[in-house]
């Protein structure tokens, strides 16, 4: 009885077969099976924007190191770290700001490359916070008209430990010049998220942020150079 | 795609560019004092001073000859007593307002502003000017209205 039941069942089964199926026409031509790798790894460089503009201003002094990590075929983690002091010059204030800074986030690279070209169109973002002091150096009380003058104060004020934090949006190009060796320029919009302002003052700059508009707002720029030490390649 | 995506930033960064910080538009940033003249006997109205001078102590004459019921006047940031003649007729009423002034922070383009605390005002009261109110002033941070009522 029980050699039926299992006949029964595979009464049930039932199995594809196709019997016109014809062969298909093997491609006479090979297949261009050449992949084009390219090097994953740790990418490190410096602004080199930053540095010439110290020698040539004698109110700003800066130093950034950039570095990225490449992640996928088109995504990088990215970072930066600097040093800023920048001296404000308005019409009735004086300050020096100078702290450090740290940038962190991502980049999209958004260009397809031609074989093994390895050049980008960079789309980022990037969240930023820097620690800095400020100094008001001098400030002239803005009274109207010279009935009764103002006099210039020139004791400084200085307020330690204030902070920044931001995000920021990217946008730039990548070149690979020579063998690893990448020169970019990229530039940026901030939005301000949180800052400490001095005691009746205000942060009128913040490192890593650059000037601080009134709609808390801000714009950057970056000259790169850099080089990548090769991990793998995939 | 990525032409427009770079045309947009382009813009954005072109008018973002100029901002409403980069001037100064307060006026005054820092504030004088409104004095308004009334009349004594009818205290409700406003009164014409007519012939009207005013100078600081050992300063130029800031209204010379004039007829109005409403004048503000500049005070000394750099000391704490201001002391002010008012003359019609020539008839001189010296008039001082007492304060600590402070600097205090308004903005990027505008700076920092005085203000003027804990006033007080003393006038000597024989001549044409009968009455005023009020005495003292916790601050003087605005012009908005009159800082001092005055009566002739």
């Amino acid at each position: 009885m029980l050699k039926y039941f299992t006949s029964i069942c595979l009464l049930f089964t039932f199995i594809n077969g196709f019997s016109q199926e014809q062969k298909t026409v093997e491609n006479k031509i090979p297949k261009d099976t050449a992949l084009y790798k390219t090097s994953y790894g740790f990418r490190l460089g410096l602004d080199i924007s930053k540095p010439i503009l110290s020698l040539i201003s004698d109110t700003y002094s800066g130093f950034e190191i950039v570095g990225d990590y490449r992640i996928s075929k088109r995504f990088f983690i990215a970072a930066e770290l600097g040093y800023e002091e920048e001296t404000t010059s308005e019409d009735y204030t004086n300050s020096t700001s100078k702290g450090s800074y740290a940038r962190l986030g991502f980049n999209f690279n958004a260009y397809e490359n031609w074989l093994d070209m390895n050049n980008e169109i960079t789309l980022g973002y990037r969240y930023g916070f820097s620690l800095f002091d400020q100094t008001l150096n001098r400030f002239t009380p803005n009274v109207n008209g010279q009935y009764f003058p103002s006099n210039t104060i020139t004791t400084p004020q200085t307020t330690n430990g204030l902070n920044a934090h931001w995000s920021e949006f990217i946008i730039g190009i990548k070149v690979e010049t020579f063998k690893n060796l990448f020169v970019g320029i990229s530039g940026s919009y901030k939005i301000l998220m949180s800052v400490k302002d001095p005691e009746n003052f205000k942060s009128l700059y913040s490192p890593g942020f650059n000037r601080i508009f009134e709609s808390n707002t801000g714009f950057g720029f970056n000259y790169t150079v850099s080089y990548l030490i090769p991990f793998i390649k995939k | 795609m990525k032409k427009n995506i770079l045309f947009i930033f382009l813009i954005s960064f072109i008018i973002s560019a100029c901002e409403k910080d980069d001037f100064c538009v307060i006026n005054p940033v820092t504030p004088n004092l409104v004095l308004r003249f009334y009349d004594d006997i009818n205290r409700g109205t406003l009164k014409d001073v007519d012939d009207f001078y005013v100078w600081a102590e050992g300063k130029d004459t800031i209204f010379k000859n004039v007829s109005t019921d409403s004048i503000y006047i500049p005070l000394n940031n750099l000391s704490t007593e201001t002391v002010y003649n008012l003359s019609t007729g020539n008839i001189v009423n010296k008039f001082i307002i007492k304060y600590t002034p402070k600097e205090e922070y308004v903005s990027r383009s505008c700076g920092f502003r005085m203000v003027f605390n804990d006033a007080t005002f003393t006038s000597n009261l024989s001549t044409w000017i009968k009455d005023f109110t009020p005495n003292s002033l916790t601050t003087i941070d605005n012009q908005n209205s009159a800082h001092v009522k005055i009566f002739h």
